[in-house]
């Protein structure tokens, strides 16, 4: 791994940086249309030339069923705009691109479904389905609506969101001996892995894996893409490296976006505000073929949507839908969000038909107490927190300039754990962990908890980067986790070695140890759930020209013990940033009959410094009960943000907010009148 | 493919090359030169990453021909440490977390270097609006600003003015 020292001075080594004897560059040919029939293809590598379907790896992805699986090149049909289809190789990235503009595809458009609330009762994309939902889930039970005293509903909306790191997707591939190597930017190298064996039908021992430095990912790179396979199948084929880099505008149609997801709600109350009862009909967009995050994604909504709320009767129906779209995918919070915008609001909605403070209607409907949720979420003792929180973010004094307040609950992926390796060798200290690092700087923890551990000197101590050949398994880094598991498998893996080291040698020293080596590897498990609780405040200003700038933006959230108060100060700023980019700017926007809207990074909305805030970070720091005292914290602005400012901006405009991004022209024309 | 011979100043550095006329500027720094701390990002001249100094302006390498900077001067971020010692503006980076996965520092930092100079004393919204066309998706831009804050209080400007010198071609 490049330390930040040579990031800054330009010599660190991202996926693009590397260069292997007789590289070749792959360009990769696409679909134009979002759903057509293939009628011809001529020139380059096809389906015919690597005949394999996608396996489904990393963060919430879904196998499904057999023929919803999607192809690595298209076969017969395409269903998303950006589908590759063929494949071309050439000396250089100039080379490549020329050679992919002599194939030519042949495509008879068909009309795409494009609406994942009219594709749930639509004729089915797919002929031998039933229908387009991939398969419904429910949660909690339903209940009787008669008799309470106040009923409101809701339909909310948060459209797709590209992940859009600044560093693309990319890879290298290299095959010799039988043996696969891959460079690549990713969040977990055991889940490329695991893919490309998969997909290549090669046995795991056969690849290896190693990552690059990488540029960001926001859930992008934890998991497999066709491209990815494409190059490794041609790396083999040909016998010479390959390298594909993503364009931006390949992002944008072609690589997993986030949210996409909507719901109805309804909300039962008594006239004091107690809510009694909650319903909810979920539609996640997944896309055009199984693999993604779609089905875990409408469970995962469906779970936390009485957010921390003690709301005795709750029953969600939830339905991943099939459209003709790329398939869906996490974007930092995955689901959380999502979930977290659809009570929140309809909590504002209900404190505005009672004519109540927001905050109190919050108050009102939390408990001092753990509890389980009737949808399944382990909710945390939460009214003492929201008070102060209130408190801290100065909610009752910032009244007058009309906050939005937001209230929820973090579920980090705690389970299945961890894994780590340490090995001390050369008096140095080498730290490899199984969620790879990504812009998070985990290396700051790694150190920190090595020198708590060991007693060494943090100078000492370098985190690795993912490498399959270093660490024999491990999850990744994504879902709030890496810090609390990882850091528990670093933990342990101390402790082990000090053990060990004592049962040997009678009294421990760090330096006796730094002579002596060691090489400790452990998988630690996440047992039950380790969720906390977090609040934000925004306040903004409206122009008129419905343009929004946000004045305050605060957090306050329980971390745990932050292990890195720095970092911890980075994770929240930049997921406040997204979280404004998503309530204000940020959309994957598709034309009616499928054509692809916003082809780059700034139709896509990724904010600009002046476009955003100053940020006001305050910690909890409540020690959790792992030895390390951490909890998660990386997604949780993705949730709160969107709540609080869709909110001020109601208070400041009075038009209704149902849906992100909010977009100028809704806030403009209800300005007008 | 046409060919065309050009003479650049790269880090204070003289290259004569062959290259296809074609070539963008940001593939020569790269792959030519073999300088990689300039960055891709989207194509389009709207990220910023590939951010460099020709003849001491800031441009978007990715959209300008690498024969355009014929005879002329072109600082990377390759060309900002003085040997061992980092630049100033380097160091704020590193002091004020002002990156965290590292792809768009390169540009951040060349925008902040050029920032600096035509306005020592920019305030905390001229920064961000300065540093507008270079987009960061990790850290919410705050301690961006901070960086680019500090490094202006260390910046000597008689230190500064060689490399503009050399930017010159002198």
């Amino acid at each position: 791994m490049s330390t930040i020292e040579e990031i800054v001075q330009g010599k660190g080594k991202f996926v693009d940086d590397i260069v292997l004897p007789g590289m070749q560059h792959m360009s990769v040919i696409r679909s134009n249309y979002s759903r057509g029939k293939i009628l011809g293809i001529s020139g380059g590598y096809t389906f015919k030339d690597f005949p394999a379907y996608m396996s489904s790896v990393g963060e919430g992805a879904s196998e499904g069923e057999k023929n919803m699986r999607e192809p690595v090149l298209a076969d017969k049909y395409v269903n998303y705009i950006g589908e590759p289809v063929a494949a071309v190789l050439g000396k250089n990235r100039y080379e490549a691109e020329d050679l992919s503009e002599k194939v030519e595809i042949e495509i008879e458009p068909l009309t795409p479904m494009m609406d994942p609330e009219k594709s749930i009762d639509a004729p089915p994309v797919y002929p031998y389905m039933k229908s387009n939902i991939y398969k419904k889930v429910t949660l909690g039970r339903d209940f009787r609506t008669d008799g309470f005293e106040v009923e409101i509903e809701g339909h909310f909306n948060n459209r797709r969101v590209a992940t859009n790191p600044i560093e693309p997707r990319g890879i290298v591939a290299a095959y010799e001996d039988n043996q696969l190597t891959v460079w690549i930017s990713t969040q977990s190298v055991h889940s490329i892995k695991e893919g490309l064996s998969e997909v290549l039908s090669m046995p795991e021992d056969n690849i290896r894996v190693i990552q690059a430095d990488t540029g960001g990912a926001f859930g992008l790179k934890g998991g497999l893409y066709s491209e990815y396979a494409l190059a490794a199948f041609l790396a083999k084929k040909t016998g010479k490296p390959v390298k594909w880099i993503e364009s931006r505008r390949e992002h944008l149609m072609a690589s997993r976006p986030g949210r996409g997801t909507s719901a109805f709600v309804k909300l039962y109350a008594n006239r004091s505000g107690r809510i009694l009862g909650m319903k909810g009909k979920v539609i996640v967009d997944s896309g055009a073929y199984s693999g993604g995050s779609g089905e875990f994604a409408a469970r995962f909504v469906g779970m936390q949507m009485t957010g921390p709320y003690k709301i005795e009767n709750a029953y969600v129906e939830a339905y991943p839908v099939f459209t003709n779209k790329v398939v869906q995918g996490p974007y930092r919070g995955a689901g959380r969000p999502e979930a977290h915008f659809f009570i929140e609001r309809m909590i504002d909605m209900l404190a505005d038909k009672l004519k109540m403070d927001p905050v109190d209607v919050r108050l009102i409907n939390t408990v001092n107490s753990e509890f389980k949720s009737p949808l399944g979420m382990d909710v945390p003792p939460a009214k003492e927190f929201l008070e102060e929180a209130i408190s801290k973010l100065n909610y009752r004094k910032l009244y007058k300039e009309k906050p939005g307040f937001a209230f929820f609950v973090l579920v980090p992926a705690f389970q299945p754990g961890e894994t780590a390796r340490i090995k001390i060798e050369n008096n140095e200290v080498k730290v490899w962990l199984g969620g790879n690092t990504h812009g998070q700087r985990h290396d700051i923890f790694v150190k920190t908890l090595v020198n708590e551990g060991l007693g060494i000197n943090r100078d000492l101590v370098h985190l690795q980067l993912g490498d399959t050949s270093m660490l024999k398994s491990g999850i990744g880094s994504w879902g709030s986790r890496s810090a609390m598991v990882g850091g528990m498998a670093v933990h342990e893996a101390c402790k082990k070695i000090k053990q060990a080291f004592i049962a040997k040698n009678g009294i421990y020293s760090a330096d006796a140890l730094l002579k002596e080596g060691a090489d400790e590897f452990v998988h630690w498990r996440g047992e039950g759930t380790m969720n906390s609780l977090g609040c934000n405040l925004v306040t903004c200003e409206v122009n008129d020209r419905g343009q929004v700038k946000v004045k305050e933006c605060a957090a306050y959230y329980d971390v745990g013990r932050a292990l890195s108060p720095e970092v911890v100060r980075g994770q929240v700023s930049g997921g406040m940033a997204q979280g404004i980019g998503q309530t204000l700017y940020e959309e994957i926007m598709y034309s009616d009959d499928g054509q692809l809207l916003t082809a780059s990074i700034a139709d896509a909305g990724v904010p600009i410094a002046s476009q955003l805030p100053e940020y006001k970070v305050l910690l909890s720091n409540t020690r959790s009960n792992l030895a390390t005292g951490a909890k998660g914290v990386g997604e949780s602005p993705t949730i709160g943000v969107p709540i609080a400012l869709s909110r001020a901006i109601e208070n400041v405009t009075g038009v209704k907010i149902t849906e992100t991004p909010i977009r100028q022209e809704l806030l403009l024309r209800s300005m007008k009148h | 493919m046409s060919v065309n011979k050009i003479k650049v100043t790269v880090n204070n550095k003289v290259f004569e090359e062959e290259i296809d006329s074609r070539l963008l500027l940001v593939d020569f720094i790269r792959e030519n030169l073999g300088l990689t701390g300039t960055h891709v990002g989207c194509d389009t001249t709207n990220c910023g990453a590939c951010t460099v100094l020709l003849d001491g302006k800031p441009v978007k390498s990715c959209t300008v021909f690498a024969l355009q900077a014929n005879g002329k001067s072109i600082t990377t971020i390759e060309g900002l440490s003085h040997g061992k010692e980092m630049h100033p503006i380097q160091k704020a980076f590193l002091d004020k977390n002002g990156l965290q996965c590292g792809y768009c520092t390169a540009g951040m930092i060349m925008i902040a270097h050029w920032l600096i100079r035509k306005n020592p004393e920019a305030t905390r919204d001229e920064i961000r609006e300065a540093i507008s066309g270079n987009l960061c998706r990790c850290t919410g831009y705050d301690s961006i600003v901070d960086s680019i804050q500090e490094a202006s209080q260390n910046m000597i400007p008689e230190e500064e003015e060689d490399i503009t010198a050399g930017q010159r071609g002198r």
